[in-house]
């Protein structure tokens, strides 16, 4: 008896994760790509009409605040990412020595990418604001005139990146060190013998042994970056215009202040299509490690 | 050459202490503003002298059922976190300990379900949870909050599985113990740690979570994120009650944090890098 269940053990174990996430995640966007193709709006009723690939079409070609939006979210990837590499390589470099009670500066260190967002949010609009902020106080200080960090549709997206930065690059420079510390001391001593210099074991040994961290760190900033929402809905809520309107603001937009569901779904799809091929890469890294 | 190694220790010491008040500064700016009264806080350039006042914590329980917003935001952590350590433990061993075809290739494709962007799920996630009459339920978010967890913590299990010897469960199964009783009675016991980490690491996600929150909730079931975008009103933005609220978000991450503290490398790159 016993021996006849063993046999199904591996389905009672992966069964039930399976189950779930098939019912989860798997039907609910099998759902949604089958509305992408029809035109919904939840306002105006409850009818869909089948159209097709029209929902793509339009954002691919006709939507221009689309275009925008594609526009805003690449430069805030792109900018914060990059930033957030090289202050966190530089964070890690510094702290990549031997420290007493370095448990206690990792939590210090860390707390801006594990505390809400939505905090993160509320503590920069504090920082922020026109009036009682206290960026503008310190620019007042160093005899600068005040800026309208959120209002100006020029320094709007700058500002959410800058507070994107001091929210992540402490994820950045924790994996980095993490990175740092796990590399072999044998080149360095080898180098250092021959006569390199501090600047030629960065540029020739640290760089390249540091490399798969590196990419691993980054794969993971960038699917993120790409679904910013809550420092956007806080700080901004898109705008002022669509300066900081990001593809997962834009959506949600579509989908729950317009309730145009269809349109919302495709676009949805055009998020998840690009996250899908980072994760492939990603995924394609940490098999090479694994086998 | 030691007085220029002096000065270069004292360069980087310099530099480290800035960028621990750069950490540090804004949220300390948002406890200061949680303590000033309603005047203080409003007072520009800003005061750093003043007669600190407790009455906005106070009050945010008295002017909104904040209380009743950090029940909710405990209530769905909780349960969505006990679920994914069930469901995910027992999927973690399954992967870990079996052989069959395509193992690797369903390990990689909980992982990569980790990844989903959230507004992906959310729309045909609302629109399921409308037809069933969920909306507005800690029920809703639970399930929601399962599609990120459960990937997350059979993903990390898995790696605390692989770093135990197999060899014990191997021998008690030679001696007739079952495979639900080897991963009950040996394997969980020595992983326990491992649990831990991840249970506090799908709490910590859970209750920072904000758009599934603002999209499936409305009043009864709102948990504190939601909450506290309702500070900003029309009328302008109720800062120290804000601030007070947000203090409050936020303490009890930093206590996780630090008791996660060795596992969190791990933890945020889904064991990646160790």
């Amino acid at each position: 008896m016993i021996r006849n269940l063993e046999k199904y053990a591996p389905y009672f174990f992966i069964g039930p994760a399976v189950i779930m996430l098939l019912l989860i995640v798997i039907f609910p966007l099998a759902f949604s790509l089958g509305v992408s193709f029809c035109e919904w709006n939840l306002i105006r009723g409850g009818s869909w009409k089948f159209v097709g690939l029209r929902n793509y079409s339009y954002f691919l070609f006709h939507d221009p605040y689309f275009r925008t939006s594609l526009k805003v979210t690449l430069t805030f990837v792109l900018v914060a990412v990059g930033l957030e590499l090289i202050l966190g390589l530089g964070v890690a470099l510094l702290l990549n020595r031997p420290l007493k009670r370095i448990g206690l500066y990792r939590t210090i260190l860390v707390i801006p990418s594990t505390m809400t967002p939505v905090v993160v949010g509320i503590i920069w609009r504090l920082l922020y604001n026109p009036e009682l902020g206290t960026l503008n106080y310190f620019l007042d200080l160093l005899g600068l005139p005040p800026l309208n960090w959120l209002g100006d549709p020029n320094l709007a997206l700058p500002s959410v990146i800058m507070a994107d930065i001091w929210e992540w690059t402490p994820f950045m420079a924790l994996i980095l060190l993490a990175g740092l510390q796990a590399l072999p001391k044998d080149p360095f001593e080898a180098a250092t013998i021959d006569g390199a210099s501090t600047f030629q074991l960065f540029r020739y040994i640290t760089l390249p042994l540091l490399q798969p961290t590196i990419i691993v760190a980054t794969l993971l900033r960038v699917m993120d970056a790409f679904k910013t929402f809550d420092l956007v809905f806080v700080l901004t809520k898109g705008g002022p215009g669509m300066s900081t309107e990001t593809l997962s603001y834009y959506t949600y937009r579509y989908g729950f202040k317009f309730f145009h569901i269809g349109y919302a779904s495709a676009l949805s799809y055009l998020l998840l299509v690009i996250i899908i091929i980072i994760v492939q890469i990603f995924v394609r890294y940490l098999r090479t490690g694994e086998e | 050459m030691s007085k220029k190694r002096g000065i270069i220790n004292f360069l980087l010491l310099v530099l480290t202490v800035i960028v621990f008040a750069v950490v540090l500064f804004p949220p300390f700016m948002l406890f200061l503003t949680s303590i000033k009264n309603n005047v203080d806080a409003l007072k520009y350039p800003p005061v750093w002298l003043f007669k600190p006042t407790s009455s906005n914590y106070r009050e945010i329980f008295e002017l909104i059922p904040f209380g009743s917003y950090l029940l909710n935001s405990f209530v769905v952590a909780m349960i969505s976190t006990v679920i994914a350590l069930s469901i995910g433990s027992l999927a973690a061993y399954g992967l870990t300990r079996f052989r069959f075809k395509r193992s690797k290739d369903l390990s990689f494709w909980i992982l990569s379900i980790r990844m989903t962007p959230p507004v992906a799920a959310a729309i045909p996630i609302f629109i399921i949870m409308r037809n069933l009459r969920l909306l507005d339920t800690p029920l809703a978010l639970i399930l929601a909050y399962c599609t990120f967890n459960i990937p997350f913590a059979t993903w990390l299990l898995r790696s605390f599985f692989q770093e135990i010897p197999q060899e014990i469960e191997e021998s008690a199964m030679v001696d007739g113990c079952s495979s639900f009783g080897a991963f009950s009675r040996i394997a969980i016991p020595l992983i326990t740690p491992g649990l831990a980490a991840t249970g506090i690491f799908t709490f910590i996600f859970s209750w920072n979570e904000f758009l599934f929150a603002l999209i499936l909730t409305g009043t009864r079931a709102q948990t504190v994120p939601v909450a506290l975008t309702g500070f900003i009103r029309e009328t302008g933005v109720m800062w120290s009650h804000m601030a007070a609220a947000g203090v409050l978000a936020m303490v009890p991450m930093i206590i996780f944090t630090a008791l996660v503290q060795r596992n969190l490398v791990k933890g945020l790159t889904m064991g990646a890098i160790k």
